[in-house]
């Protein structure tokens, strides 16, 4: 069952209704907290809004993350990196 | 308020899980405009791909947390003309009415209703993300494709070598209806587009405003999906896409002094990859022609 609250989705009887978006991913986006300087361009750039802000730092939802790997382009500190997803 | 605070500090008003390809340009966008617009809003999405990716909901999955309506293909903005009206009889001002529509909707088949709508001044925001193409159905040509690029019904091979006509540049013929505020802005420069989107709310609760905004399509064009933001940048540096505002009758173009040439914004485009030099230097011509008469009309 897929629930998060920063996320709005219509509510059926068995939980809510939405696409796994995240089973599409090959590479997964990981982010190396100490060349991160939280300038929050990954977070403008994420066409799925998978990067969130919490607790003064920038981190990245891995609940429906595509793996397009912007964020890993356009990184200036190049802190975000695309590792292959494990099988499974 | 700086851009990224407002990004932090909005609701996603966008399913999670929409069925957009990786690195959609369209997505991008209309998440940013859902961001910004907020809950007190009446959307309407045309058929094109954010209908299909399922932000106004799809076969009992996903949806949207304000109004949504998915109207026809070529009527959105008359659509929006009467939900604008019945909110502005009814006094509520305060709500939003944002049409989201693709190229197709937009430039060809619901031009004739958006062009109607910006003449009459109707209320409202419309907002075209231009990926240059019916991209929802396998890539057609519209009329907003450029010169030379490879789609299903202008495919490069013996007996053309893709589209034969240069395109068509909808966001000046819409500062020409005069209505309240007409821009154009890319999500590869993301503090403008924040902008423009905050102003185009603002001008249409006055007057009917249009933001065209250039959206790169990773499946359509054939490049690498982590490339979007990229492209997006190179057409903007290239003048493909110049960036401007029309606000109080003034013309005020974002100037790039070094542009780079069309040349090296088509490499690495697998839509553009048989284009001819001939080709190149039509392209590279009209861009230049354009980006001249933009300058000119902004007085630079």
């Amino acid at each position: 069952m897929m629930t998060d609250k920063r996320f709005v989705t219509p509510l059926g009887n068995d939980g809510i209704y939405c696409l796994d978006t995240a089973a599409w991913r090959t590479h997964r986006p990981v982010m190396d907290k100490d060349k991160c300087v939280n300038c929050g361009i990954c977070m403008s750039f994420c066409p799925v809004n998978s990067v969130y802000f919490e607790e003064g730092q920038y981190l990245i939802s891995y609940d429906y993350c595509k793996g397009c790997g912007i964020c890993a382009v356009e990184c200036p500190k190049k802190a975000i990196g695309m590792k292959p997803e494990g099988g499974k | 308020m700086n851009y990224l605070d407002v990004l932090k500090s909005t609701k996603n008003v966008m399913t999670p899980g929409s069925s957009a390809c990786q690195g959609c340009g369209g997505e991008l966008i209309t998440r940013r405009v859902m961001q910004i617009a907020g809950e007190n809003s009446v959307y309407a999405i045309p058929p094109g791909c954010m209908a299909g990716a399922g932000v106004d909901g799809w076969n009992f999955s996903n949806g949207c947390s304000a109004p949504i309506h998915i109207t026809l293909l070529d009527n959105t903005a008359s659509f929006m003309s009467g939900v604008s009206e019945m909110y502005q009889r009814r006094g509520r001002t305060d709500v939003n009415i944002v049409a989201i529509a693709g190229d197709g909707a937009t430039a060809d088949c619901g031009f004739q209703s958006l062009s109607g709508a910006a003449e009459r001044g109707t209320k409202m925001l419309y907002i075209c993300y231009d990926n240059e193409g019916y991209m929802n159905t396998g890539y057609q040509r519209s009329s907003t494709t450029s010169l030379g690029s490879s789609t299903s019904t202008t495919p490069a091979g013996a007996a053309i070598n893709g589209k034969e006509q240069q395109q068509k540049y909808l966001p000046l013929i819409m500062a020409m209806h005069e209505v309240e505020y007409c821009a154009a802005a890319s999500p590869s420069n993301m503090p403008d587009l924040v902008r423009k989107i905050q102003k185009g709310l603002e001008a249409g609760k006055r007057g009917f405003a249009y933001l065209h905004v250039f959206s790169p399509c990773p499946t359509g064009w054939k490049f690498a999906p982590d490339q979007s933001i990229e492209v997006g940048k190179k057409a903007v540096a290239s003048n493909m896409f110049p960036i401007w505002e029309k606000e109080n009758g003034q013309f005020k173009v974002t100037v790039n002094r070094n542009p780079i040439s069309v040349a090296e914004f088509v490499k690495g485009i697998g839509k553009f990859s048989k284009l001819t030099a001939d080709e190149i230097d039509a392209i590279q011509e009209m861009v230049d022609r354009r980006y001249q008469t933009l300058l000119h009309l902004a007085g630079e």
